[in-house]
């Protein structure tokens, strides 16, 4: 009896260690063989970051050896470091807008209300649409004599009537971050409902049976428990807005002259207008290193996060 | 030509007849429609055996084709089967990644005719002079437009819109007493027609009323089609952008005296011109918001063509754009860019079917029908034959296609030079920053310009663009003024 208690669990547990197995491999296979589909492309791009070909010299693999010549003119070139900086900017300040556009509109949404399916339906609506349309649509709407113009001039004092929201060089890069924050905080609205719901209600509880008030309650509690769920709002959304490109292009193609000529568009200049294949792609490499670092950055500030959350959810445990 | 119009007349009276007579003796329409050309090509496609296509083209080029495409199917079972809808200023990345992969996926792309020397040289494209001498076509543009089709000789396209840009003024305004009135009392001197430059900046200023929502200049500033106005300065001043040795030339007084011309009509211009491309600019033409400006002929057919919807039809007096007497001498230049064509891909296996195909669709009267349409109205003229041609006269007007005749006559490329999108994007970008006010001066901004070609010219190649500048200096007009 006691040898088959024991043969029976080991039974099932080498039947489950297999089905894991199974299961592991087989959400590993497509990333194994997506990884085997990339790894030529990589190798292609690293060829062309090395040898200088344009599509007009003979054959690619004809192309000179240049060494590390193309990097070094990418990171020598003021306008590389002007459209990253512009890139920084874009993607700084409209992660920021989102972020707090989108808490805001989450924290008034968390608690059940009559009509809230509604409400969440319009809010994630401009998520849903195709940036190229939010770009003809801006075009439209943000004409100097437009209705944007002609709205705001109710509320706000002096002649707006010949405001130009594109054509001025010093405005073009805020107006299309103004439009980012308007596509995308909807994305941050959904992270942080989901991040707000699912927080533990005792805490809330018991300050509240203590006497805090709602400010003390949110600055206090919700917000450091929400703090990982914040951080990974901002992660995802700065890494999307660095490679936002259809609603500039389709708006200014990265002008006035240079005003809004982010690091996307100059890439696709590089590559697709200039056909500088080689450069593009030691250009992409460049970009690829910093992104690599920025999302390090952003693991280690995430992990740091989880293991303070994790601490103090070892604490109050302890404590109970 | 008369004997040509007396026999369309005879088919339209055909036409009529068979309409008339019922479907049964419709069958046969098609077949009276084909004259000697389009027969000679329906022979040789016939030999070549039939062939489903592979096209890319905007859609709003396309619309003008299906029927004839249908048409030519049924002759020789060669058809475009499958036509990929992308924009212009998106094709020629898709025809250059074609030239990298060499797929033969496509057999045509319908691509702006500048492109024809750097997919020459990507080695992407089929010279058709072998297929048209086969079928015994001959092309036959206006002046020396056929020039752009060609390639160091040899021709790579056939045309399907011309393009070009006639000078536009506001004829009610233009003609009207009390205005003519004012203009002379406050200059001096008679409101005539303008000669140069610097006259229809004149004109331009008297005539920029803001406040009524009337702006003098209506031409494009924005970065996607700056240069293509500088080009026009340039050459009318007696400026190339190239020496024979294939060094830029755009820090010479023609260079600077075309940046100041160019950035002179801000003056004249809408506020937001910077970031208007054409989807904005067309309306407010079309609206008579705009004064003065040289802007693509389709334009004038979107205003006259019967069937258009305008509130400024015969409101607009077309014709020759004003020139320079910079060099010394008045020259007159107008520019046609992009003027579209059809170009074969040298790696598909049905090129000699594309080859037909595209030049079915450009005979005299096919090309006749698709740009005389009077509401698809993309194409516009190139051929002789349509300047006389009655539906084409009746959808631009008899005034409006003299003026398209005449602009073509002096008509010029930009430069037609393998890299042209490169040598383009820096000047656009450079003119549209010193449009925007981040860049200040000729001579710094031409000065950016040349240096920045300079690299470009050591990327194509010296030699290489040396040997192509002769044929794009044999491009420009031979007369200063069409007589």
């Amino acid at each position: 009896m006691a040898t088959a208690t024991i043969a029976q669990p080991k039974g099932r547990r080498s039947t489950r260690a297999r089905g894991v197995r199974v299961f592991k491999w087989s959400v590993l296979s497509p990333l194994i063989l997506l990884f085997a589909f990339l790894i030529p492309v990589f190798l292609l791009q690293i060829y062309f970051s090395f040898h200088s070909w344009t599509v007009y010299l003979s054959t690619w693999f004809d192309a000179e050896y240049v060494g590390l010549e193309l990097f070094q003119e990418v990171l020598t070139e003021g306008r590389f470091w002007r459209a990253m900086g512009r890139s920084l900017l874009f993607a700084g300040l409209s992660t920021l807008g989102c972020f707090i556009s989108g808490f805001i509109l989450a924290l008034l949404m968390y608690k059940p209300f009559r009509g809230q399916a509604f409400f969440y339906i319009l809010f994630i609506l401009p998520m849903l649409t195709v940036p190229v349309v939010i770009a003809y649509t801006a075009d439209m709407l943000l004409y100097e004599k437009g209705p944007i113009n002609g709205f705001l001039s109710y509320f706000l004092p002096g002649d707006l009537s010949k405001f130009t929201w594109l054509a001025n060089p010093d405005v073009a890069i805020f107006t299309i971050i103004l439009l980012e924050i308007w596509n995308w905080t909807p994305f941050v609205f959904i992270i942080m409902l989901a991040g707000l719901s699912s927080l533990p209600t005792e805490p809330v509880e018991a300050a509240r049976i203590l006497g805090a008030n709602r400010l003390q309650i949110f600055r206090e509690i919700q917000l450091p428990l929400l703090r990982p769920v914040i951080f990974l709002a901002l992660i995802l959304r700065f890494l999307e807005a660095m490679a936002e490109f259809p609603k500039t292009w389709g708006l200014i193609q990265g002008g006035p002259g240079t005003a809004t000529e982010t690091i996307p568009i100059y890439l696709y200049f590089t590559t697709w207008v200039s056909f500088d294949i080689s450069k593009g792609a030691a250009m992409s490499y460049v970009v690829m290193v910093i992104m690599i670092f920025i999302v390090l950055t952003a693991i280690y500030v995430l992990r740091r996060e989880k293991r303070a959350l994790d601490a103090l959810h070892e604490t109050s445990r302890a404590e109970a | 030509m008369s004997e040509k119009r007396i026999k369309r007349r005879s088919l339209l009276k055909a036409g009529l007849a068979t309409a008339v007579a019922g479907p049964a003796v419709l069958g046969g329409a098609g077949k009276s429609h084909a004259g000697p050309e389009e027969d000679a090509v329906i022979k040789a496609g016939k030999k070549l055996g039939g062939a489903k296509l592979n096209g890319m083209m905007w859609g709003l080029y396309w619309r003008n084709y299906p029927d004839l495409n249908k048409e030519f199917n049924k002759a020789t079972g060669i058809s475009m089967d499958k036509v990929s809808d992308v924009p212009n200023l998106q094709i020629p990345q898709r025809a250059m990644a074609e030239a990298i992969t060499r797929s033969g996926k496509f057999d045509i792309f319908h691509v702006e005719s500048m492109m024809i020397p750097s997919l020459a040289a990507a080695g992407m494209l089929e010279p058709l002079d072998d297929h048209m001498k086969s079928v015994g076509f001959d092309l036959k543009m206006v002046g020396n437009f056929e020039t752009f089709m060609q390639y160091q000789g040899k021709t790579y396209a056939m045309p399907t819109d011309g393009n070009v840009c006639p000078q536009f003024i506001r004829k009610d305004l233009f003609d009207n007493p009390d205005e003519r009135k004012a203009f002379a009392d406050k200059h001096g001197k008679p409101l005539k027609w303008p000669v140069t430059w610097e006259d229809e900046l004149e004109v331009m200023k008297f005539f920029h009323r803001p406040d009524k929502e009337l702006y003098g200049f209506g031409g494009l500033r924005d970065k996607a089609n700056s240069s293509f106005w500088y080009w026009m300065y340039l050459y009318s001043a007696g400026g190339f952008p190239f020496d024979d040795d294939a060094n830029p030339t755009l820090n010479t007084p023609a260079a600077e005296y075309a940046f100041d011309t160019w950035l002179a009509r801000k003056q004249v211009s809408h506020p937001e011109a910077a970031a208007w491309g054409s989807p904005q600019m067309i309306p407010r033409i079309r609206n008579g918001k705009i004064f003065s400006c040289q802007y693509w002929d389709g334009i004038i057919a979107l205003i006259e063509s019967p069937t258009a919807k305008t509130k400024t039809r015969g409101q607009w007096h077309y014709g020759l754009v004003p020139g320079s007497k910079f060099s010394g001498r008045l020259i007159h230049r107008a520019f046609s860019a992009p003027v579209m064509a059809m170009v074969v891909n040298r790696h598909s296996p049905r090129k000699k079917q594309a080859a037909a195909w595209a030049m079915y669709m450009s005979t005299y009267k096919n090309s006749a029908e698709v740009v005389g349409h009077p509401l698809f109205t993309f194409h516009d003229p190139w051929h002789p034959g349509h300047m006389t041609d009655p539906q084409v006269t009746k959808v631009y007007t008899k005034a409006g296609i003299k003026s398209v005749e005449d602009n073509l006559l002096v008509t010029c490329p930009p430069p037609y030079v393998t890299g042209y999108q490169e040598f383009k994007e820096v000047v656009d970008r450079n003119l549209s920053e010193a449009y925007a006010g981040r860049k200040k001066g000729a001579k710094k901004v031409m000065g950016d310009i040349q240096n920045e070609w300079a690299k470009i010219i050591r990327k194509v190649g010296k030699r290489k663009l040396k040997r192509e500048i002769p044929f794009y200096k044999g491009m420009m007009p031979k007369v200063d003024k069409p007589s």
